[in-house]
């Protein structure tokens, strides 16, 4: 699925560069579950913009599914963080003026889908993370363990092949964090999904079937595990 | 539709704030409409100004200054007693110069002219008693009755082409107007107000210069354009009266009343005519602006001076608060943009979608605005009072000069009936095109706004709603 060949970012700071990102290799199989972990500024974010299309390297290649994603327009990387790519927040990123549906709905604004087509795919994204009854509640209406599960809903509703996920239980209590990783272990193996995720918790880390550890914007590949 | 949808969440969000904007706009817009009324109402109050002296129908005047007297100008005022005290009875047009009649055929053949009538307007008839040798006092000085002349205004008319000048604006309200065949005969038309004072009627005789002339019509005309008390044809009158420093008027003329084939004419045809005659004085209703004086000029000048400014202050600041609170509410907004474009916005589809609620806040601008601005031209109308505007004969030129030596020496005056005051009623028109303006300023002022706070978005990388989590 992905290829990532010496990919370096750094960032202007303080008049100098820090590099986020550091000449990092990397393949993540197609339907693997990779784990990223790493202390605060290590560049565990910035390597997932990078596979998210949202960031460009500064040097290397970022290849997902074949295609260097460098060489894209931002038109043509829009596209695939469209329709390829899926993201988790941390802190959720729901549009608080909208309900839950509409907010499922605005993932599926850049395929230009029909309302009722739309509506009906929102409801049944909803559906499958347990908030059907809960699709006209605005974001404030909701717990955070539910908005997280709007959040999830979102991202998968437009079927996406990767799901990116940053911290996605970090601001969640121990309980929901635990029924949050339920649900996305559960999307994962259901969809056959990529699942990249990004976590200080090392209990979640160990649930995924690779562990890789950014340390100072290198990255190393802790343990290999297979998931049954 | 997402697209109305989100807009409408967003709108009802920030309902304050999209409050303020509107209302920020809809005074701006408010006040260019009023003033934009305003000063329409006052271009058609200098045209009630114009149409009062010279006219309904008339778009230009031409005139001319009576200049100063030439060496060989022969002049009334001088009476020699005899054994019998004998009346002089003169009709004279002091207070403006002449102009060949040949130039109204030649303004008459300019493109973009509907129609020219020349005159003879602001003449007076003066009446006096010239004592006997016997009625002098001591010294040789002379009663005080030859000192009270008898005066009337008197009007020239062309019978061939009454429906310009001031003779148009009356309505025959007994006998006959002129007609053509009238050109040469003894025949006059009396001012209503005039005939009931000097107890004259159709039939009635008349007496101007010494000549005696048969009332065919009385006119009723209206107040506040200084009308004629008597018109008589303008050939007769061209005969028997004399212009200024006692100047023949044989075929001249001291007015030429034109109306132009259409309002967009009128300046290339005043062009025309100051271009055949260039020491005339070419007035049209906005030319008139200048010459006029008194209250109407006063609001005028206000409202060119100061609303004008003030509108386009309040416009520049309403659009400038609008863009600041929609530049601020979208810097608040970044996260939710980056999210958006996270999701596989394009750039195009979230201004697309600022500028949709900027739109919305400046079509409510625009109906508060146009709303405001049409109360505000209704208070205007009603509350505006009758305002004086004062304008001489010839209102380009120099007013015209009386000199007199009596015994505490030199006095100059300006000949009676020179200045005309007209009284009109201040309105203020909203017209479609001033609430297309409005319409058009709100939503350029929304748009603006819009266009501002979706610049930052539009340039806004979608990593920084990563950023802001991390």
């Amino acid at each position: 699925m992905y290829t990532l060949t010496g990919v370096t970012k750094s960032y202007p700071k303080h008049g100098g560069t820090v590099s986020a990102v550091r000449d990092v290799d990397l393949s993540i199989a197609d339907g693997e579950w990779l784990a990223i972990q790493g202390r605060t500024g290590s560049g565990k974010t910035t390597l997932l913009q990078l596979l998210g299309a949202m960031l460009g390297p500064d040097r290397g290649v970022v290849s997902l599914g074949g295609q260097d994603l460098a060489r894209l327009p931002e038109a043509g990387l829009a596209r695939v963080r469209a329709a390829t790519v899926g993201f988790v927040f941390q802190g959720f990123n729901l549009i608080p003026t909208l309900s839950a549906q509409e907010n499922v709905e605005a993932a599926l604004i850049p395929q230009h889908s029909k309302d009722a087509q739309r509506r009906q795919r929102a409801l049944a994204a909803l559906a499958s993370v347990g908030l059907a009854d809960r699709a006209g509640h605005l974001p404030s209406e909701l717990s955070g363990g539910q908005q997280q599960r709007v959040g999830i809903a979102r991202a998968l509703v437009k079927e996406p092949r990767v799901l990116l996920a940053d911290e996605p239980t970090g601001n969640l209590d121990t309980s929901t964090r635990d029924e949050i990783m339920s649900l996305l272990e559960a999307q994962w193996r259901e969809r056959g999904l990529t699942l990249v995720l990004v976590t200080h918790d090392t209990a979640i880390a160990a649930r995924a079937q690779r562990i890789a550890t950014m340390n100072d914007g290198c990255l190393s590949v802790a343990s290999a595990q297979e998931k049954d | 539709m997402f697209f109305l949808t989100y807009l409408r969440r967003e709108l009802r969000h920030r309902f304050r704030q999209a409050a303020v904007i509107a209302v920020g706009l809809a005074v701006g817009v408010g006040l260019v409409v009023v003033v934009t009324a305003a000063a329409d109402g006052v271009k058609n109050a200098q045209a009630t100004v114009l149409h009062a002296l010279y006219g309904i129908g008339t778009d230009i005047t031409v005139t001319t200054s009576p200049g100063k007297p030439s060496s060989t100008a022969k002049g009334s005022g001088a009476f020699s007693p005899g054994k019998n005290p004998h009346v002089i009875d003169e009709l004279t047009g002091a207070s403006l110069g002449v102009i060949g009649q040949s130039l109204v055929v030649r303004i008459t053949r300019l493109p973009g002219v509907a129609a020219v009538a020349g005159g003879l307007a602001d003449e007076t008839d003066s009446k006096i008693t010239v004592p006997s040798l016997a009625q002098l006092g001591p010294g040789g000085s002379p009663p005080a009755s030859a000192l009270s002349p008898v005066t009337f205004s008197v009007g020239g008319i062309d019978p061939a082409r009454s429906r310009l000048g001031p003779y148009a604006s009356g309505t025959i309200s007994a006998g006959r107007g002129f007609a053509a065949s009238d050109a040469t005969s003894r025949v006059a038309v009396v001012d209503a107000g005039y005939a009931r004072a000097n107890r004259l009627k159709t039939g009635s005789a008349v007496t101007v210069a010494g000549r005696s002339f048969t009332v065919i019509g009385i006119i009723s005309q209206p107040q506040g354009g200084s009308p004629a008390d008597v018109y008589i044809p303008l050939a007769v009158d061209q005969q028997i009266g004399a212009g200024a420093y006692g100047a023949s008027l044989h075929g001249q003329v001291n007015t030429i009343y034109v109306a132009a084939a259409s309002s967009a004419a009128i300046p290339a045809v005043q062009k025309e005519i100051a271009a055949l005659l260039p020491s005339a004085t070419v007035t049209t209703s906005s030319s008139l602006a200048s010459a006029v004086t008194g209250s109407l000029a006063s609001t005028a000048s206000l409202i060119s001076d100061l609303g004008r400014w003030l509108a386009v202050a309040v416009l520049i600041a309403a659009f400038a608060l609008a863009g600041l609170l929609t530049s601020a509410a979208a810097g608040r907004r970044v996260r939710e943009f980056g999210t958006l474009k996270a999701l596989g916005w394009r750039s195009r589809r979230i201004v697309v979608q600022v500028l949709g609620e900027s739109f919305v806040t400046g079509v409510a601008g625009a109906v508060l605005g146009v709303g405001a601005g049409l109360g505000g031209a209704a208070v205007i109308s009603a509350i505006a009072p009758v305002l004086p505007a004062t304008v001489g004969a010839d209102p380009g030129g120099p007013a015209p000069q009386n000199v007199t030596f009596n015994g505490s020496g030199r006095t100059d005056s300006t000949p009676a009936g020179y200045y005309h005051t007209v009284a009109v009623h201040l309105t203020a028109p909203v017209t479609l095109a001033v609430i297309i303006l409005a319409v058009v300023l709100a939503m350029a002022g929304g748009l603006v706004a819009g266009a501002l706070g979706s610049w930052r978005a539009a340039r806004m990388r979608p990593a920084d709603a990563l950023a802001s989590v991390e």
